[in-house]
This record gives C-alpha cells, structure tokens and sequence, in this order.
C-alpha cells in the first residue's frame, strides 16, 4: 500500500511525532482544507441550531419559546456565522484548498506556510467575531448588518466585531493571494488559462474579488475607531456622522463577497455537469469569461441595496441597470450547462441531481433577486421576508446546495471511500422537498407586507410560517441523514479507486486513492482540453507513475 | 386589531395598480425563463438517461452562435422591460407633488412609535398624534388573549389629496422605515436627515404602517396606521383644536391610554416598585384628582421625594382622555 495524505505531511514547524500535532501544523493544502471543513461545519451546525430556535418562536403569533430581544440576538448570531464564519471563506478555503492545485497538477499551493498561517489566522478571526457577539451586554443583536447608529449606540461591540471581520478578510486576502500565484505560477506545462478546469477559474475570479473588495473592511474599521476613540462624526449622527455612509462602506465589500460565494459553487456545477452528461462543456469559454466579468461588474452594484435609504434617484437607476447586467452573464452559463446535457448521457449519480436541483432553486433565487433589483418593486419588498426567501434560495438554495453537490462529487476523491448512493439521494430528496417547504412560502408572506426581523406577526401570516416550520423540521432530517450518510461512507464504505466517476480532469488521476502527500507523481504536461470525452469515456489516459499519456 | 394587514389588497393609493402590473408582468415573465431553462433540463435528463443512451450516439456539440446570441439577447431584451418598469414606478414613488398642493405632515419615527404633527391650522392649534403601540396579551399558550391596539397612533388624512411625509428620527435614535403595504411604499427613516414619502389614497379606510428597518427589542411592535377621511370629515377634526383623535375604533379607555402612552415602561400600576418613576399602587388615596392631572400636563411642578423633575414627559391629553386616565389610576379601571 502507498501512503497517502493522511499517513504523512509536511509540517509548519518541525516534524512532531504526534498525530494531533502533525495535523495542527501541516502545510498540506488538503489537511489544511479538510480542517477548515471541519471547523465551518461545526460553525454550520450551530447557526442551523439558531435558526431553528427562531422557526419555533415564529411557528405562532405572540410570543413562545424566546423574547423580541432573544430572537433579535439568534438571528444576529445565524446570520454573522452562516456569512462571515461560514458561506464566504466555505469553498475557497475547503474546495479551493483541497482540489485547485490537483487540477492544475501542482504539488501544493505556491506558499504553503502562510496557508498554514491563514488557517489559524481564520480561526483567530472566528474567536473575536464569537467574542465580539459575547462580551458587553449579552449577545448582540443588531443583525448581520451592523447598520449604525443602531450598532454604535446599544452596547455591542461593534469595533471588536469590524476587528473580527477584520482578521477574517486579512485570512481572506491571503487566500486569495495564495491562489492568484498559485494559479498563474504552478499551472502544469501545458495548461494554458483556456485549459483549466471552471472550478479553477471560479477560484481565480473570486481571489481577485479577495484580494480587492476586502480591503473596504480595514477602511470601515478605521473609521469607526475614529469616531469611536477620536469622537471624530463619521457614522453617528448625533456626532454629525451620516448613518448612510455605513451602508455604502458595508456593502461596498459585503456586495462583492455575495459573488465570493457564487462564483467557486458556480465552478463546482461546471464539472459535474460535463462530468455526468459524458460530453466536452458546451461554451467553455463563455463560462470562463462571464466568471470574470460577474466579478468584474459585481464591484459596481452595491448600490442595489439602498434603494429606501435616501440615495439619489439617478444613482438608484445606475445601480439597477448595471444589476441586470449581473443576471445576464448568469443566465447564459445556466443555459450553457443545459446544453452541455443535450445528446449527452446523463447519469444521475448523486453529485448530478445535487446539481440538476440546485438549477431548480438557484434559479428561483437568481430570478427573485430580478424583481428586487426593479427599484419601484423593492420599494414595497425590501426589508420583508420576500428577500430573505430570496437570498436564501440563493445562498442556501445555490451556494451551500452546490457546496453539497461538491461533497458528494469529490468525497471519493479526499476519502477514497464511497458513500451509499441510496442513502445519499435520499437524503438530497429530503434536503430538496424540505427547502422549498421552508422558504417558498416566505415569498408570498414578503408580499403581502410580513416585515423581516420580526418575531411576533400577524395572524394572517401564520399559515406560511407553519409549513416553514415543517419544511425546517424536513431540511434539517435530511441534513442530518447526509452527514450519517457521510460518516457512515467514511468509515465503512467501499473503496472507490482513483476515477470512481469516469471524470476527465487531473485531480482524478492519482497514484494513489486518497492522494499521496505530494500530489501526482510526476507533473504531466497538459495538451488537451479539460472535459474531453469520446463516446462517453474520458479521452485522456495516463500512466499514473509516471504521468505519461497511454491513450 | 385585525388580524391582517389592514387594507393590502383594495388598491386604495393611486400606487397600487402600476405596481402590481409591474410586480405581475415581472412574475410571469420569470416563470417564462425559469421555465425555459427548467422544462429541457428535465427533459434532457429523461431522453438521454444513461441507460437510454449507446455511446456512440453521444453528441458532440459545443457551440452554436445562433442559440448563443439568442439566449443572451431575449434575456438582455427582457431585463432592459423589467429596468423599464423597475425605473418608472420608482418615478412615481419617488417624484414629489408640489407642497403648495399637497397636505406636509411631519414625522418622526423613535423607539418605538410614530408621531404626526401636522401644521397649524386656521386658530393656530397644532395637532400632535401618534404614540406607542400596545402589545396583545398572550396567554402561557401563547394564544391570544387580548388583541393590541395597532393604530391608536394613526395617522389621518383626507382622501383623494397629495399627502407628503417629512420624516426623521431624533439624533440620539436609530434607522426607522415608514412602511405602507397597502399603498405598496416604503422610506427608511433617518436620525439627523429628512426623508420624504408621499401618497395619494382614493378610499377612504385604514392601513396598517410598519417599521420595516430593524430598530431593536420591540421592532415588531412598531406599528401604526394611516385613516382616510372624507375631505369634509377630515377639515372638521382638523380645524377644532380638540387634541381629541377624530374616528376610529380605537379604545380610549383609561387602561388603554395608559398603555399607548408608555406610561407601563415607567410606572408600575399595581405596585409600589419603582421602574423608571414612582409605583403607582394606591395613588388614588394619596392625592386628588387635580394633583393626578396636573402630574401629566405639567409634570415638574410637584416632583415627588427622591425623583427628579424633567424626566417624565410632559403630555398633552384632551379633557375627556384626561379623565379617563386619572380615573384609571385611582381605581384601576
Ligand atoms: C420616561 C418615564 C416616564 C413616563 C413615560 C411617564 N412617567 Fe410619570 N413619572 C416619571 C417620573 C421620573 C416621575 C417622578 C418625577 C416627576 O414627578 O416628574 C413621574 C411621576 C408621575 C406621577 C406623580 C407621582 C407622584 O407620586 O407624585 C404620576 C401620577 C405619573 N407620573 C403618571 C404618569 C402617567 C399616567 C404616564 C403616562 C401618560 C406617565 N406618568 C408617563 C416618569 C415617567
Ligand atoms: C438551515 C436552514 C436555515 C433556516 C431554517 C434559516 C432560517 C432563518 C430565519 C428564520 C431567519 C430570520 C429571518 C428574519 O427574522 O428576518 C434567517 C436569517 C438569515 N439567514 Fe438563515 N436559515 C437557514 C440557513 C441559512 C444559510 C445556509 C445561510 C447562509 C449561508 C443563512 C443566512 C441568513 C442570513 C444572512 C440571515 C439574516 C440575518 C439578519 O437579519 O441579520 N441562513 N434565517
Ligand atoms: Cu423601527
């Protein structure tokens, strides 16, 4: 048996004899990654914990189980995990760390030390922001958002929270850096940009957003420590500050990280669709390319979630306009993967209906992300609950579904185990029935006037909050289903062999399954494009010691 | 209280129908691209299942400029509708009618109530309403067992006129919204800046108001409501210089008055503890009922031990509601 990377690493500093130190130092970019999955994940089960804690307050009007102020703290605690700790680090640090350099048949990121450092860098990050929620008068409760004045005059800790965000976009830019050289110096001979994989390009389009949108947050930092220390009038009002300035500095960077998420979960369904439809990506380079300019125009259109603040009308127009031109580099890449399906052969292993049924609630979530970006329609339906359903559909709905369907599709891959397929579908059908279940309802209580961030309602809204609440109850089964399923898989599963899918790209052709410490054995050189297929098998083979094409 | 949002589906502002031709027009066209992407997704799946497919009948197409340009451009065609429509119902929400034609209320929006305050009127008399809302009473079941009063605080225009609100918050206060769903219009409410939201309602009714930017512990609680008068009904009230609020079915009981004017968050009524002020238990057989009233309108004058004068709110009650709350508070009813 050759080992692989769980029988020997590289460490930051030394070489520890003990397991547990040899993992809590390693540079191994999949380590690293797998440790960062498991920390989110932890972080997930706990805002899932929350978030069902507010279902229960909201299955009647009145109050239940938890008070105004206790809900208004769980959904700030919900939030702050789900985004800062959770979905915007999630695929780059976890997929991005663990199959990027596979793909582009690199032994390691270009730095691996400071991948070692940003990973604890993020957990020191993911203290502050815990502490920052904990310390002064209880958990804070001004929403994700931190709008001021409300955050600057209750007693939360605003400044310790921007701190925490602070070090956690500083864990952030370095990833992004990391990858940026990693990619352009570490590609395999051979592999020009238009020979990567999409998921590479996802990556490489978010580590730019990385890398340029995060620096907003050291601003805001700066600022608020102005006004906070110096009594300098920034955000204040009742110092001269204009609260307004907050929300553009907020979502000048929390704009482009929505596109943080999107674009690498965008790069998961470019492979698996190929993948299971046994047929060369119809539109390669439109894909490629409308990753790029959705990063490129994504820094333009923060404005969209202003509309009712009191910014001018002329820049409300600019902001919509320039959103719509977000939706239509979306929409073609959808298109595109339907078409990659056209006279293909589809399987439908669990990664492809994780995909086929993100397309479904993605694009609920893309279309009414449509109807907000027309102002005089957000006028009535910001702030209720029809743009939580919406953001929902697409984080939860694209981006952590997506996540899903990448687990499942290179859990072979990082395990060398195979789940039970069975069960794992099972699971996807509960997942799915129960989402829509949930947030679907949510649309129609947002239009007909049910505010957001409200734990008591009307009893005309009760109806909808109820099948939520079951829909919860069935999301969260099937969530729990699939990570029984997981570890079951893990610990007793069939090996899977190093191509269980028949899939084309490098990470797929490994000496060994899981992966040895360094990757391929030798650096083969890249003359073909990513998803070649000839009648339904992969066109490229090689000899896996010593990397040489056989076909 | 109704137990809906009152007045969301009688289009009563002159908003509603363009909206909601917006809103619907938007809607079915999305189900026509959700469809379009959807329908051959799952047809795909099914015709060319794996087991339905030979290998060497799997296609090889990866490009076609027609259906290329065609799904980028019917889509951009549609976006540029929905800019289209997205940009002029902003126009109509957003364009102000002149105020020498319209009717300027101030308001202002603070933890957690609104209040109205409208402009002199001919004897020189400014109406002052609004206040708190009262929360319903919940039995252990969490069923309720006495609804609140959602709109004792209501706003009260004339029908058919250009209503214009001049909206902010005090400077030590957080972001409100001023939120109509009925008329289908919102406007975030500002400390230290003036906004303004503008209406135009055609019948005559009330409308829930909601606070719709989160504003802290009783955020949900930050109701009111918008009454449209007849023209004739709405002068009348407005050219008395009765403090009185004109119509409604509001209770204006002494309890109720007592609770929409947070008088509860200060003052313990069956009590002796000291919230903010004095318990109120038993005060009825200390002092008379002049003392009690002029405690309201001019509460400095007699300040009692251990209190100090300018923290309780001077309040400006009509006789009758005057009575009525002093009566409360000498006998608990
Ligand atoms: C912001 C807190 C606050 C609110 C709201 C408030 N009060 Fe007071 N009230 C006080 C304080 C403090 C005092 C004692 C100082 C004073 O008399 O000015 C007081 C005094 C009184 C007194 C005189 C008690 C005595 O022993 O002399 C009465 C009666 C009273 N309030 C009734 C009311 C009623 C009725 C309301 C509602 C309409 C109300 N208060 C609202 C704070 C409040
Ligand atoms: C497990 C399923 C989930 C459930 C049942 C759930 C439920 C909720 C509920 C009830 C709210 C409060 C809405 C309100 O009162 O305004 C909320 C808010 C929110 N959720 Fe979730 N959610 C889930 C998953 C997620 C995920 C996966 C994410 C992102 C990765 C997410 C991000 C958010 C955000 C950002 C908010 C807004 C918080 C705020 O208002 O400050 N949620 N969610
Ligand atoms: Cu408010």
């Amino acid at each position: 048996m050759s080992k692989t990377y769980f029988d020997e690493t590289h460490c930051a500093i030394g070489h520890p004899k003990s397991t547990f130190m040899q993992w809590m130092l390693t540079v191994d970019h999949k380590r690293i990654g797998l440790m960062y999955a498991a920390v989110m994940f932890t972080f997930f089960f706990v805002a899932v914990f929350t978030a069902l804690l507010m279902r229960f307050e909201l299955f009647a009007p009145g109050q239940q189980f938890i008070d105004g102020p206790t809900f208004n703290q769980a959904f700030t605690l919900h939030g702050v995990i789900m985004i800062f700790l959770f979905i915007i680090p999630g695929i780059p640090a976890i997929f991005g760390n663990i199959v990027m350099p596979l793909m582009i048949g690199a032994k390691d990121v270009s730095f691996p030390r400071l991948n070692w450092a940003t990973f604890w860098l993020y957990i020191l990050g993911c203290c502050v922001a815990l502490a920052s929620l904990f310390i002064g008068e209880g958990v804070a409760d001004t929403g994700w958002t931190f709008y001021a004045p409300y955050s600057l005059n209750t007693d939360t800790n605003v400044i310790m929270a921007l701190t925490a965000a602070f070090i956690l976009g500083f864990a952030s830019i370095l990833t992004g850096l990391n990858f940026l050289v990693t990619i352009h110096r570490l590609r395999a001979p051979g592999m020009t940009f238009f020979k990567m994989p999409l998921f590479v390009w996802g990556i490489y389009a978010t580590a730019w957003i990385q890398l340029l949108a995060t620096p907003v947050i050291g601003i805001t930092l700066i600022l608020a420590v102005m006004e906070k220390y110096f009594g300098i009038g920034i955000f204040d009002p009742s110092k001269g500050g204009d609260p307004v300035l907050f929300q553009h500095l907020f979502w000048i960077y929390s704009h482009p990280a929505v596109y943080l998420m999107i674009l690498p979960a965008f790069g998961i369904m470019s492979e698996i669709i190929p993948t299971f439809s046994r047929k060369e990506i119809f539109g390669y380079r439109t894909i490629a390319l409308s990753s790029a300019s959705i990063a490129g125009i994504g820094y333009l259109v923060w404005g969209h979630h202003l509309y009712t603040s009191g910014m001018s009308d002329v820049a409300k127009s600019v902001f919509s306009f320039l959103t719509f031109f977000v939706a239509i580099p979306t929409g073609v890449k959808f298109y595109d993967w339907i078409a990659t399906m056209y006279q293909g052969k589809i399987v439908l292993s669990t990664p492809m209906i994780w995909g086929l049924g993100t397309i479904i609630t993605f694009a609920i979530g893309g279309i009414t992300g449509i109807t907000i970006t027309m102002i005089g329609v957000d006028i009535h339906l910001q702030d209720t609950y029809y743009s939580v359903a919406h953001f929902h559909y697409a984080i939860l709905g694209g981006v952590v579904f997506l996540m899903f369907a990448g687990m499942h599709y290179w859990f072979p891959l990082i395990t060398g185990k195979m789940y039970k397929e069975t069960h794992a579908k099972a699971a996807f059908y509960i997942q799915f029935v129960g989402f829509n279940l949930l947030w679907f309802p949510m649309f129609i209580a947002g239009w007909y006037g049910m505010p957001r961030r409200y734990f008591d309602y009307l009893p005309e809204f009760q109806i909808y909050h109820q099948v939520s609440f079951y829909g919860a109850l069935i999301f969260v089964s099937g969530l729990i289903y699939m990570f029984w399923t997981f570890y079951r898989g893990w610990t007793k599963g069939e090996p899977s062999g190093t191509n269980p899918w028949n899939a084309t790209t490098l990470e797929w052709h490994m000496p060994s399954s899981p992966p040895p410490l360094e990757n391929h054995s030798k650096v083969p050189y890249v003359d073909f494009n990513p998803y070649e297929y000839h009648h339904g098998e992969p066109v490229v083979k090689f000899n896996y010691e010593t990397m040489q094409r056989i076909d | 209280m109704s137990n809906k949002l009152e007045g969301f589906s009688t289009s009563a502002s002159t908003f509603n129908a363009d909206l909601d031709f917006a809103f619907w027009l938007h809607i079915w066209l999305s189900v026509g691209l959700f469809l379009s992407v959807v329908v051959p997704m799952i047809y795909f799946a099914w015709k060319y299942n794996a087991n339905k497919v030979k290998n060497e009948d799997i296609g090889k197409v990866t490009h076609n400029t027609t259906l290329e340009i065609l799904w980028t451009l019917i889509p951009v065609a549609i976006m540029m509708l929905f800019f289209y429509y997205g940009n002029t119902t902003m126009k109509m929400f957003r364009t102000m009618p002149a105020e020498a034609q319209s009717l300027v209320i101030n308001v202002e929006g603070s933890k957690w109530k609104w209040k109205y305050t409208y402009p002199a009127n001919a004897s020189g008399h400014v109406h002052e309403v609004g206040g708190v809302y009262k929360k319903p009473v919940m039995n252990d079941d969490g069923s309720i067992k006495e609804h609140g009063t959602m709109g004792i605080s209501a706003l009260y225009v004339p029908k058919d006129t250009n209503i214009i609100l001049k909206m902010t918050a005090p400077l030590s206060d957080v972001l409100h919204s001023y939120y109509i769903p009925a008329f289908r219009t919102k406007q975030d409410v500002v400390p230290g800046r003036e906004t303004t939201l503008w209406f135009n309602a055609n019948r005559v009714g009330s409308y829930d108001v909601e606070c719709a930017e989160y504003c802290g512990a009783d955020h949900a609680y930050m109701y009111s409501k918008v009454v449209v008068m007849e023209k004739a009904d709405y002068e009348a009230w407005y050219n008395s210089n009765k403090g009185d609020t004109p119509k409604g079915d509001f209770p204006k009981d002494g309890k109720s008055l007592y609770a929409s004017n947070g008088c509860a968050s200060c003052h313990s009524i069956d009590s002796d503890t000291i919230l903010v002020g004095p318990g109120l238990k038993g005060i009825g057989a200390k002092y008379d009922s002049e003392y009690l009233a002029n405690a309201l309108t001019n509460p400095d004058k007699d300040v009692p031990e251990g209190f100090y004068p300018g923290i309780m709110p001077t309040f400006k009650f009509s006789d009758e509601d005057l009575k009525n709350i002093v009566k409360y508070m000498e006998t608990g009813k």
